[in-house]
């Protein structure tokens, strides 16, 4: 909705850039119900009214081996198939970059889809930092690889790791931490907005010993759970997914939730699921 | 210029100053019916005070020799503005309450809390039920939605416009039938046009929109709310001289509650 007025020549010599510009919701309402990355499962899907929203930065919190990476290489093979036709770059800062897997999950019919996954491993926050500059190259380059398909997925597995090693619990590396957390998360939602695409981040989980801290607390494994990195990092992100694990399933074997914690579009709520040879999908409840 | 300066007849002079309308703010306040209603007089009579009053208010700058300070305005007056502004609905009758009947036009509401805990639906849910026609009891207004961190979901706008729609339709059914002549039905693509939503991504463009915002309002004199969310995200970032950080953040402070005072608009500020 640019006002009729900012046409002035006089303007140009002081205003070196455009003016700000007002956009219509009415004029986006298709594209964003239309832009939404399938899981690959209908229930899980449905969890997420359709499934991951380009354009936001959605986090999958949850403790080791409750099937985050899983979901991560699943969305990376669903990617260039779905109506999205995308290709994905995988930034993984646990090592090593779990391939055998990502080969098993792919179907045998077409072995040409790990074509469309790019990985790059990030072993520091400026090691990250300086891959997301490179990767805004890319997406605004796509003509560069004309037989790839553009990048529209973004996966960052797993944030947590990066900040482990590097920082003290002083007041003033927390403060760096911090800082560095919006300046990540910054850079992600720009990507993801200016380019319209999904940006999907794991991060692990610390236990809660007592009191409210705000942040999402959740029971996984007998024991009270929370996101890592704490309430800031909790600030950066748009959406929030929870996976826990408990142990009393039938047969002794464990039942894991998929929740929601918090999302702009979507209602707090949760469902089964099952992590299976060929991938990871939701249970209805009847089916126990 | 006073009441008594208004060229109109002295009956309905005397009327006017018996029903409390001291002051042209006063007058420029009330609606035709409410106005006829304290008069006690025909509705078409009650329209021609007011365009009278208004074209009066355009040539107020030229002389004011009652105020000692262009612009200044005793308590009584603002009083009788304060009591006849008009609230935005947040759409909870006990947030209602405590806020004082609403969100307040010309001033400065900030919403704070965790992450998960609402304050983005709160935003969206007034930049919807800031358009409630007036005769409706809402305002009309136009809002203008500032998205620092992407969580703005059109769909979940579509969601909360279609929730207010049959909100309005239950309380005022007859609504449908009578819209006056030249307007449309309610409909959720139109509440969702009635939104200037802008997407910034760093706090440069932030303070160019805070900047802009004074230009933009006065292109679009019916925006009656702004919303910025969230007002501090950029600001965490990059900063590491703390005291300039500060300057900037109480500069766009001040420039929004000067927005929100000229322009009667209500300004939200959801930080974190």
């Amino acid at each position: 909705m640019r006002p009729a007025a900012a046409t002035h020549p006089s303007n140009s010599s002081s205003h070196s850039q455009q003016e700000p510009r007002a956009a219509n919701p009415l004029l986006l309402l298709p594209s964003s119900r239309a832009a939404k990355l399938s899981l690959g499962c209908p229930i899980l899907d449905r969890l997420l009214s359709g499934g991951l929203p380009a354009a936001s930065v959605t986090e999958i919190a949850g403790e080791s081996a409750s099937g985050k990476t899983q979901l991560c290489l699943q969305l990376a093979l669903v990617a260039p198939l779905s109506p999205m036709s995308s290709s994905c770059l995988f930034l993984h800062s646990d090592l090593p970059f779990p391939l055998r897997r990502l080969r098993g999950l792919a179907p045998k019919s077409r072995p040409d889809l790990l074509d469309h996954v790019l990985v790059a491993a990030a072993h520091s926050t400026s090691d990250l930092l300086s891959l997301l500059s490179r990767a805004q190259h890319l997406l605004t380059h796509p003509n560069d690889s004309p037989r790839r398909l553009p990048i529209r997925l973004i996966l960052l597995d797993s944030i947590a790791s990066l900040f482990r090693a590097d920082f003290d619990a002083s007041p003033a590396d927390l403060r760096r931490r911090s800082a560095l957390f919006f300046r990540i998360s910054a850079k992600l939602k720009e990507l993801a907005h200016r380019h319209q695409c999904v940006v999907v981040v794991t991060n692990q989980v610390v236990d809660v010993v007592e009191g409210e801290t705000g942040n999402t607390v959740e029971w996984s494994s007998g024991r009270r759970v929370s996101p890592a990195l704490g309430l800031a990092w909790a600030n950066c992100v748009n959406t929030r997914l929870f996976l826990t694990r408990d142990a009393d399933g039938p047969n002794g074997c464990s039942r894991r939730r998929m929740k929601v914690a918090f999302a702009p579009h979507l209602p707090e709520r949760a469902c089964e699921f099952a992590i299976r040879r060929d991938g990871v999908f939701g249970v209805e409840p009847s089916e126990r | 210029m006073e009441i008594a300066d208004l060229p109109i007849c002295t009956s309905h002079r005397a009327k006017l100053l018996a029903a409390g309308y001291s002051s042209l703010a006063a007058l420029s306040a009330a609606d035709p019916p409410r106005l006829a209603l304290d008069l006690n007089i025909e509705i078409p009579e009650a329209e021609d005070i007011l365009k009278i009053a208004v074209c009066a208010n355009k040539f107020k700058g030229a002389d004011g020799p009652s105020s000692v300070i262009k612009g200044a305005q005793n308590a009584w007056d603002m009083l009788s503005d304060e009591q006849s502004r008009k609230h935005i609905n947040t759409g909870s009758g006990d947030l209602n309450n405590i806020l004082g009947g609403g969100i307040h036009c010309k001033e400065v509401t900030e919403i704070g809390g965790v992450p998960g805990i609402g304050k983005t639906q709160l935003g969206i849910q007034l930049a919807i039920n800031v358009q409630i026609p007036v005769e409706c009891g809402g305002l009309g207004g136009k809002s203008v939605y500032i998205d620092t961190e992407g969580s703005f979901m059109v769909e979940r706008v579509y969601q909360i416009a279609e929730g207010c729609i049959s909100d309005i339709l239950e309380y005022f059914p007859h609504y449908q039938n009578k819209a006056p002549s030249g307007q449309e039905k309610l409909k959720p693509e139109s509440f969702l046009a009635d939104i200037y939503y802008f997407r910034i991504c760093s706090y440069t463009e932030q303070i160019a929109v805070i900047n802009y915002l004074e230009k933009f309002l006065g292109e679009h004199k019916d925006v009656r709310i702004v919303i910025i969310d969230s007002v501090t995200f950029h600001f965490r970032q990059d900063f590491d001289d703390m005291a300039l950080r500060t300057r900037v953040l109480s500069g766009l402070s001040l420039k929004l509650m000067k927005l929100a005072k000229t322009y009667n608009l209500a300004v939200s500020c959801l930080p974190y």
